[in-house]
């Protein structure tokens, strides 16, 4: 699957693509909330005026990103959680008017679905069209739907839209914080690896990724990927073993990686092992830039396809590589559900 | 000198414009007797349901469904006219 | 597309809490949709719904499950439904746990259902409820995940009333590429003051048992159930294994018309009929019998009867199932999927109940009486979404 164009909305600059040529944002929050653009010129003020943040940074991205491609067969999304400040508020309307006369909006636009239906609606695009809402595996299950429609459409040159979107609301904010995910004390990004707590920090964004058939101008492709929900710390060597031996790959095949380590010290055990088998690579710690959330390995994607193209050399750490070829993404989520994402020039 | 029907246009165009979240528009903007499902607001049948929550919340006024509400919600004036006649609140 | 068939079935439904239950209710026109008995809402006396008539407690109990782990609604009706369909699959509990096993399954609701305590926790209210980690629509399938071990792919899809319908045509395409050897696909949503809410906000609530593709229909009921269908090539059956339907072919496109209505000319709509006729290289003569979407609506019964209209000269026997159960949201195209299979197997059309007076724009109507002795080789089956996410799947009798 080629990929030949992107673009991201997230908590460093990268709606501008300043961060993509070197700008760093030093994160001091317990909140890494995405810097936005102005929507005003992408996005009409009659749609506008009912987004929430999610489906705003998602048309934020897709509209610009269609506007300068072909219109795509088809349109596939992943999102853990969907558009929860709507959820929150049509919530907070059934506990404050007593489930009495209630305003629509919140309600339809918090169905996760939501952001994928209004882009086709925007794009007027009545292709294929999917939602996958697989928690920490989202966008992993998002890039498999993708791959089956490539294969099932392999005599005829086909485009997706592929993208993931995950937003930070009081809601699911103080969800995660009741259920322990987040650190008490403050930490900046910088430091945020050396921290030896438990939690992280959360983020939020969108990132999109214009996908062909045809690799024709391509920037990168998305090679191979494997998921599980079930794995223990002594089976991820074998894991990524297997992996890329399935590939035709071993592990000095691997110019790069890219790991989700975030802090968490009962959880980035998992990373350290992986680390032990890879020996020293160039490696790149994507949750630094924009924290913990479901779809982050989305964001990983798109870093890896920016390395691949010589660009944000500034993230890379062990040491100063040459232009990478060949970059493994390995994230896990509470080191219950694991991804692997390889990705090529 | 301003009446209390002008009063109630002002009052009224405040509350479609936060209950409709129509950004960047001000009562002056809105003129009365454009029709709001029209071309140039551009309202669709979710607002038609918002409006119903409006009128029920800041005037008291039950309307059941938006095939209902279509005949009253044309224009700005025959809203106010409306509300002037029938509110509770 | 090669052939992928139907080995087990399980589903808990308002009409049933299991096939057998389900179909009998089916063939003697017992609806399920009434006062709901466990279901607490302001709505609880004022509104019908298609309530499952088991309580968490006595799932909980049935399924062998320790309290206060966070089991919601979704997930005890999503358990109890699985296990149906993997027994009567006769998958093994290594076939399960196996990582040519895929696990496909969808909610809107997720742990939503428990809305009290959502709001208790999302506005950070004392402790945190027990259901703290549980809301995400993909909970139920984690749970399931981790009872059974189970090692392979795991998706979850949500494209709002579409969902589950999606979930099978998603498993086919995945076992198409040899990737698995089977897939448990289907769905679960229960009743939520969250969902019931939402959709009364909308006015598309009917207070009276909905009467699908009835002029004076009002708005759907909502109502709740669980379902999931095993899916195998039709290649790898053998012994004892029985097939219980063909899945011939799939239709998936959007209205891109409106969040949550449908365009007038019901672009989506037959879009995805045809998409799925294609896919399964049939004709629309060819379809004996359609499950319509028939949610009760104004607007979906009329605009689905017009796309019957410019699709089929000569509209074949349909009608609507949640005239039975209600709107089940994600679980109902699972749960049609499945009634579609059963009106094969038995050859039969369950009618659209409650219909006095039938939508008069077009020459044809829903059948309106339990059917028996009805040649059915082809069933089409369409489950329409907010978000204008369109669904055809078409089952065929098995030879």
């Amino acid at each position: 699957m080629y990929i030949t164009d992107l673009y991201a909305i997230s908590p460093q600059k990268t709606h501008d693509l300043s961060f993509e040529n070197g700008d760093w944002q030093v994160l001091n929050e317990y909140i890494y909330k995405a810097i936005e653009p102005s929507y005003q010129d992408v996005i009409p003020n009659s749609q506008l005026r009912r987004m929430g943040k999610a489906v705003r940074m998602g048309i934020g991205v897709s509209l610009p990103l269609l506007g300068r491609n072909p219109k795509p067969d088809g349109i596939i999304f992943g999102t853990a959680n969907g558009g929860l400040e709507d959820c929150i508020k049509f919530l907070n309307q059934i506990v404050e008017y007593n489930e009495g006369v209630l305003t629509p909006t919140n309600f339809v636009q918090s169905t996760p679905n939501a952001l994928a239906g209004q882009v086709a609606l925007l794009s007027e695009n009545q292709g294929y069209n999917m939602t996958h809402v697989n928690g920490s595996l989202a966008f992993e299950s998002a890039l498999l739907d993708a791959a089956l429609y490539f294969d099932e459409h392999k005599t005829e040159e086909r485009r997706i839209l592929l993208g993931a979107v995950e937003e930070i609301s009081d809601y699911n904010y103080n969800i995660d914080r009741l259920g322990e995910r987040f650190k008490q004390e403050l930490v900046s990004n910088e430091e945020l690896l050396n921290s030896k707590t438990s939690g992280s920090y959360c983020g939020e964004g969108s990132t999109q990724f214009y996908l062909s058939s045809n690799p024709e101008n391509s920037l990168a492709k998305f090679s191979a990927f494997k998921q599980s929900s079930h794995l223990s710390q002594a089976e991820i060597g074998d894991f990524i073993g297997s992996f890329l031996a399935e590939q035709n790959l071993q592990v000095s095949d691997i110019d790069c990686l890219l790991l989700g380590k975030n802090g968490d010290v009962s959880t980035d055990s998992w990373y350290e092992e992986t680390e032990k088998l890879f020996g020293a690579k160039p490696t790149v710690y994507f949750k630094k830039s924009v924290g913990e959330y479901r779809t982050v390995s989305a964001f990983a994607s798109y870093l890896a396809v920016q390395l691949l193209n010589g660009k944000a050399k500034h993230l890379v750490e062990n040491s100063i590589p040459t232009e990478p070829k060949t970059i493994l993404i390995y994230n896990h989520f509470d080191a219950i559900r694991h991804s692997l994402i390889l990705i090529q020039k | 000198m301003t009446t209390d029907r002008e009063e109630l246009i002002v009052e009224f165009k405040e509350h479609l414009i936060k209950y409709l979240n129509l950004l960047d528009l001000t009562p002056a903007d809105i003129k009365n007797d454009v029709p709001l499902f029209g071309e140039e607001l551009g309202l669709d049948s979710i607002d038609s349901v918002e409006l119903i929550v409006l009128l029920d919340r800041e005037y008291g006024i039950k309307i059941k469904n938006p095939t209902e509400g279509r005949q009253i919600l044309v224009d700005v004036n025959t809203i106010v006219d409306y509300i002037a006649a029938n509110r509770t609140k | 597309m090669a052939e992928i068939v139907v080995t087990g079935m399980g589903a808990i439904s308002s009409i049933g809490l299991t096939i057998a239950e389900n179909l009998h209710s089916l063939k003697h026109e017992i609806s399920g949709i009434q006062r709901a008995k466990h279901f607490k809402s302001h709505y609880s006396d004022s509104l019908v719904f298609g309530e499952i008539d088991q309580s968490d407690t006595s799932l909980l109990e049935e399924l062998g499950l320790e309290k206060g782990l966070g089991y919601t609604r979704t997930t005890l009706i999503a358990i109890k439904a699985f296990r149906e369909a993997v027994a009567n699959a006769q998958l093994t509990p290594e076939d399960i746990a196996s990582t040519r096993t895929a696990f496909i399954s969808s909610s809107t609701v997720g742990g939503m259902c428990y809305t009290d305590d959502l709001y208790h926790d999302a506005n950070m209210q004392g402790s945190p409820s027990e259901y703290v980690k549980n809301y995400e629509g993909s909970d139920h399938a984690l749970q399931i995940v981790r009872l059974y071990g189970m090692k392979g792919i795991t998706d979850v899809v949500n494209t709002a009333c579409s969902s589950s319908a999606n979930a099978i045509a998603l498993g086919a395409r995945l076992l198409e590429t040899g990737k698995v050897d089977r897939v448990i696909a289907g769905g679960s949503d229960c009743l939520a003051k969250f969902t019931v809410n939402g959709f009364n906000s909308l006015r598309i609530l009917s207070e009276e048992p909905c009467k699908p593709f009835d002029t004076n229909r009002e708005g759907l009921s909502l109502g709740e159930a669980a379902a999931y269908v095993v899916l195998e090539r039709k290649t790898d059956v053998s012994g004892t294994k029985k097939i219980q339907a063909a899945f011939s072919g799939f239709g998936i496109c959007n209205d891109a018309f409106h969040p949550s209505a449908t365009s007038d000319d019901a672009r989506g709509p037959r879009m995805a009929m045809e998409l799925a006729l294609k896919r399964a290289n049939l004709n629309p003569e060819d379809i004996q019998y359609i499950n319509a979407h028939g949610t009760g609506t104004p607007n979906n019964d009329v605009t689905e009867s017009y796309a019957f209209s410019k699709l089929f000269k000569n509209v074949p026997p349909f009608s609507s199932t949640k005239s039975y159960v209600g709107h089940t949201l994600a679980a109902a195209g699972v749960l049609e999927a499945i009634y579609s299979i059963l009106a094969i197997q038995n050859q039969e059309v369950y009618p659209s109940l409650r219909i006095e007076e039938p939508i008069a724009d077009f020459s044809f109507q829903p059948t309106l009486k339990y059917t028996p002795e009805v040649a059915i080789q082809h069933v089409l089956s369409n489950s329409f979404g907010f978000g204008g996410n369109c669904t055809s799947l078409i089952f065929s009798a098995c030879i």
